[in-house]
């Protein structure tokens, strides 16, 4: 098949899969106690799912990177934080949308699930002005791959934190001992994990492309600059 | 003594021999760190019974901006030539990380010594019962805002931003340090156990120099 047309299928897929996602978001049951706010989760969870996929995959990507020395890896690595930054803050702002009426507060310091969220938002903000600052390729991809690794101790730590410090924040939903939610609920929340992800495959195949395209116009734009400051040929004139 | 801590006291050696001669931490961070703990009380309205509240959370505020600041000044006095030349000799990169991180650490605990008194006298905190317990708290402390701004300061070494984006790196992660040195003497005031805090002190502190340990080489490939 051609790239063209599978990117094109892909971002389509995602498309339909976003739609069909909402539309049983919408469709769902209102929860007893939280009622219609409850719906705001089903975009919440897939944006925290996301963000740890997208930093796990910067990790991974940053480790191959570090083996093998090959360029694609510090593209994935690049193209996969900046999918996860934009969504941690989708998350991070569909909670606090979700707290003001369910907790009476947009921002609650007794949720370490909330502040360690935010603490990662701020460490991969960190990894991507790093990025920038360095105009060497390979500078850049070896300190971002060093910085991609150790920032990926931030994952367990926001996952885990509801159940290793005192929260307000809801417990997990899935356990060994069954789901503690509504068969619709499960269904509207499954199918918009699954359709996120699939709009994080399409976003990752688009972005990893344009770093690259972006690579390439940096190498023609030295290039020109390199012949624009040749020696001038003086043969003759003195 | 083996070779490899032979290499990491010289390293030491010179950075404070460095540090003995400019006196940037003695002369301009330790005064700009007394003024700061002097004059956060000017932007409240400077009640004993508040500032006595607010007096631990700003010993550590000050603990980490000011700390993390000497610890990057002291990563950043190295050239780059300097730095191709213990390439050059054969130091050994962990050494090197080793030896910056011990330096890093005493003027980190010069900052915590001298600020510590301040506090007590500007703000008038509550005791601190077992403050031998607290000492060892402030050097895990103190080890670990060095070797975090240690791997911080290679990962920008020759980058123009590199003040600014060093620290914005070190703050977020420094989270856990903050979190141990602090819970550790909120639970020794109130007489609950410090296991917890301590343990999570040393987890960091181990995590940042494995981390070191194993970046070292290849920062030193990118540095030289």
């Amino acid at each position: 098949m051609n790239r063209s047309i599978a990117r094109a299928t892909l971002g389509s897929l995602a498309l339909i899969a976003i739609t069909a996602g909402l539309w049983l978001a919408f469709m769902s049951s209102p929860d007893v106690f939280q009622r219609d706010y409850v719906r705001i989760m089903y975009v919440h969870v897939p944006g925290s799912w996301l963000a740890f996929l997208a930093f796990g995959v910067t990790a991974l990507a940053s480790l191959a990177w570090l083996i093998s020395k090959r360029m694609v890896f510090d593209r994935i690595a690049e193209a996969s934080a900046e999918i996860g930054v934009l969504f941690t803050t989708v998350s991070l702002l569909t909670g606090m949308l979700w707290g003001y009426p369910v907790w009476g507060t947009f921002w609650d310091w007794g949720d370490p699930r909330m502040a360690s969220t935010a603490l990662m938002f701020f460490v991969y903000l960190g990894y991507l002005a790093l990025r920038r600052a360095v105009s060497d390729p390979t500078a850049r991809a070896r300190r971002s791959a060093i910085l991609g690794m150790i920032a990926v101790v931030q994952v367990p730590l926001v996952y885990f934190s509801v159940t290793l410090w005192r929260s307000l924040h809801q417990g997990m939903t899935v356990r060994p001992d069954g789901i503690a939610m509504d068969g619709s609920m499960v269904a509207a929340l499954l199918v918009n994990i699954a359709a996120f992800t699939v709009l994080y495959a399409y976003l990752m195949v688009e972005r990893t492309l344009l770093a690259r395209l972006e690579t390439e116009t940096a190498v023609v734009e030295t290039e020109l600059a390199g012949r624009s400051v040749e020696r001038p040929n003086l043969e003759g004139l003195a | 003594m083996t070779q490899f801590w032979r290499q990491a006291l010289a390293i030491v050696k010179r950075d404070l021999i460095v540090e003995g001669r400019s006196r940037e931490t003695l002369a301009v961070v330790l005064p700009f760190a007394a003024a700061a703990v002097f004059v956060v009380p000017f932007a409240t309205d400077a009640l004993e019974a508040r500032l006595s509240t607010i007096a631990y959370p700003v010993y550590w505020l000050v603990a980490l901006l000011f700390g993390m600041q000497v610890a990057l000044r002291q990563t950043g006095v190295e050239s780059q030539a300097q730095r191709r030349q213990l390439s050059l000799l054969g130091v050994d990169p962990v050494a090197r990380f080793a030896g910056r991180v011990i330096a890093g650490s005493a003027l980190v605990l010069l900052v915590l010594a001298v600020t510590a008194p301040l506090i007590f006298l500007f703000y008038n905190p509550e005791a601190i019962p077992r403050p031998w317990t607290m000492a060892g708290v402030l050097v895990l402390f103190a080890l670990g805002i060095a070797m975090l701004s240690t791997l911080a300061g290679d990962v920008t070494t020759g980058l123009a931003a590199r003040t600014t984006l060093a620290s914005l790196l070190v703050v977020p992660v420094s989270v856990p340090l903050l979190l141990g040195a602090a819970q550790t003497l909120e639970s020794l005031i109130r007489g609950r156990t410090t296991l917890p805090w301590v343990l999570t002190l040393v987890i960091t502190d181990l995590v940042l120099a494995v981390t070191g340990v194993l970046t070292a080489r290849s920062l030193e490939e990118s540095n030289t």
